[in-house]
């Protein structure tokens, strides 16, 4: 154990201060191409005419790539899982938010490339967007997604994610109260220091080298494969220093389109995307609706919670189904609650499509479950702590999904947080373990809990 | 026109609107400034001009003709760093790296300039640079320790690997 507990120096943090570290754009790649793309300025529109002639008629374009070029267009980031793919790499009839890309442009430098991207000739068929989540489920909202406006394909395909625990209707009657909050985390975007940015050279071996600022490289290596229908070892991926990603690199964002212009080409090509873009049309953290309905007794036990998640997912599935499913496993938080019932949709709208970042799909629930312990407390007049601890996971206690906790750490957390805050506590909390309840910390709704779980 | 970059004369053959940052990254192979934002909002492409932080994205070459300008290059090297980077590497205020090199120029400006380890003057100081790693407080650790004088033996061993001892200040 030379490591645990020891203060380790950093093995890159000499490169990083002397300049060193070699990220995707210090690669030195002579006649390097630029890459632009033609975005939708729509959220929601048909692509009526579309005709790429213009642009490749300007001196110093190298190539022009359409949907029409990709071997295979549609391919979903759970396509590996056995999960249809629902996304194209470009758009082809029709565009479904702001900034989904339509044409993408490689030429001799930057302002080339934006000139024939201005010059590609496209009318578009404006449709009325889908923007709010709650809406998505009226008779009349826009049909925006070939799917229907959520996801359907769960398992067993469950058109949600649905969680049922106990008896919720007894909960609910035997309540003293019933405590309800809605809950609606914004959008956030990762903001990397380095924007999306990639390098690819066609090598003479007939194989490209893809310099990748990829959070996922593998992943990214079967992402770009599968969409150019040609065997892995047709690519050669260099990857490893990350200008910051925290899961806005872990989808595949520039890599294919510059493999098929540098092919197209027979050229290198550079794409580096703006800041602009980057806030505009990368992926973000997911906007959540979350309503709760939790069964209360006044001495603070938490008998049942009903719960209802609108996911906003934006136009595409990519790994909204896989936050949901995580959302729907921690939705009771550090907490155990013997009665449930969960209902979580993945709700298509016409907004930038959200996917990984830092715990997605955890944290929006934990902000949700905490805020409403603490609003539990308020309304029963309670300590915030206390109510924490009462309900505490236990070792022995079941999870959502119906995992039994052999080494819960809520307990100890709480202890510590109030150490160290010098929150004084009666003398049967401040004792507390995190050992199976007993006594008076295990009335009767608790003791036939364990098994009792149905989760699709 | 002519610059001096990191004590080497420079002929500059861009032309003349041709942001500073491009000049030093395309034309000179000095990587070490960061293209973030090239709108002057993230810090991330800051080099001294004639010692002055200033952002590179925002600088056409022509406005600092004949100017000296300092990069992370011109600092130590990884045998023999200089303290702000010993500093840097110590607190491990360097995470993903990438606006290290600007925090690591702007900084050396604060203490060349004889800014303290108050750390309120430091993150005033410091406040145009975007760090998304951090949290900001290693940062400020480090600046504030070079700033204090405190020393560091970052050194290289045969593996390519490194050790720190630390000297003076607090860990």
């Amino acid at each position: 154990m030379k490591a645990v507990g020891a203060r380790l120096p950093r093995y890159d943090g000499v490169a990083h201060v002397t300049g060193r570290t070699v990220f995707v754009e210090d690669w030195d790649v002579p006649g390097v191409g630029w890459v632009k793309a033609l975005r939708s300025p729509h959220p929601h529109a048909g692509i009526e005419k579309l005709d790429p002639a213009p642009a490749e008629k300007i001196k110093g374009v190298r190539a022009v790539v359409t949907a029409a070029d990709v071997p295979l267009n549609v391919y979903g980031h759970l396509s590996a899982l056995g999960i249809p793919g629902d996304e194209p790499l470009l758009a082809d009839t029709e565009v479904r938010y702001q900034g989904q890309p339509v044409a993408v442009v490689a030429a001799d430098d930057e302002e080339i490339a934006q000139a024939a991207v201005d010059a590609i000739e496209v009318e578009w068929e404006v449709r009325e967007p889908l923007l709010d989540v709650r809406k998505a489920f009226d008779p009349d909202a826009p049909q925006i997604h070939q799917w229907g406006n959520w996801y359907p394909h769960f398992e067993a395909e469950m058109d949600h994610r649905q969680i049922r625990k106990g008896d919720i209707d007894k909960a609910f009657a035997d309540a003293d109260l019933i405590v309800q909050g809605v809950y609606r985390p914004a959008a956030i975007e990762q903001l990397p220091i380095e924007t999306q940015v990639c390098q690819v050279v066609p090598e003479a071996n007939g194989r490209l080298t893809i310099y990748s600022c990829t959070q996922a490289l593998y992943f990214s290596m079967g992402v770009v494969a599968a969409h150019l229908q040609q065997p892995l070892n047709k690519f050669k991926f260099v990857g490893g220093t990350v200008g910051g990603g925290f899961g806005g690199k872990v989808d595949t964002a520039t890599e294919t389109l510059c493999c098929l212009l540098a092919l197209k080409s027979g050229k290198p090509t550079k794409w580096r995307w703006t800041r602009e873009e980057e806030f505009l049309c990368s992926s973000t953290r997911a906007p959540w609706h979350m309503e709760i309905a939790d069964a209360v007794t006044k001495d603070g036990w938490i008998l049942g919670r009903r719960m209802v998640t609108l996911h906003d997912s934006g136009a595409y599935a990519r790994f909204s189904p896989y936050g949901v499913t995580k959302h729907s496993f921690h939705h009771t938080g550090a907490y155990t609650i013997p009665n449930l019932h969960f209902d979580g949709w993945v709700v298509f709208t016409n907004r930038t499509p959200t996917s990984a970042m830092r715990g997605f799909g955890v944290t929006s629930v934990s902000f949700a479950t905490e805020t409403h312990m603490s609003r539990i407390a308020q309304e029963l007049g309670m300590d915030p702590f206390e109510i924490r601890l009462k309900n505490a996971n236990r070792i022995g206690d079941t999870s959502p999904n119906g995992v039994v906790y052999t080494d819960p750490s809520t307990v100890p957390t709480i202890l510590a947080i109030a150490d160290h805050l010098g929150h004084e506590l009666p003398a049967d909390y401040r004792t507390m373990t995190t050992e199976p309840r007993s006594g008076d910390l295990l009335p009767e709704h608790l003791v036939a809990q364990l098994g009792n779980v149905e989760a699709h | 026109m002519n610059l001096t970059v990191n004590g080497v004369a420079q002929e500059i053959e861009s032309p003349p609107l041709t942001t500073l940052l491009d000049v030093l990254r395309e034309e000179l192979g000095v990587n070490s400034p960061k293209v973030g934002c090239e709108q002057g909002g993230c810090g991330a492409c800051t080099v001294l001009v004639d010692g002055e932080p200033r952002r590179s994205c925002l600088v056409p070459v022509a406005a600092v003709d004949g100017a000296d300008i300092a990069t992370v290059e011109g600092l130590g090297t990884p045998e023999d760093l200089a303290p702000i980077q010993a500093a840097f590497v110590h607190h491990y205020a360097a995470q993903c790296g990438f606006c290290t090199s600007g925090l690591l120029m702007a900084a050396k400006a604060y203490i060349d300039g004889g800014g303290t380890d108050d750390r309120e003057a430091i993150a005033e100081a410091l406040g145009g640079h975007v760090c998304r790693c951090t949290g900001y407080v290693k940062i400020l650790d480090a600046v504030a320790a070079a700033a204090r004088g405190d020393e560091f033996d970052i050194s290289v061993t045969a593996e390519g690997q490194y050790t720190t001892m630390h000297s003076g200040g607090e860990t």
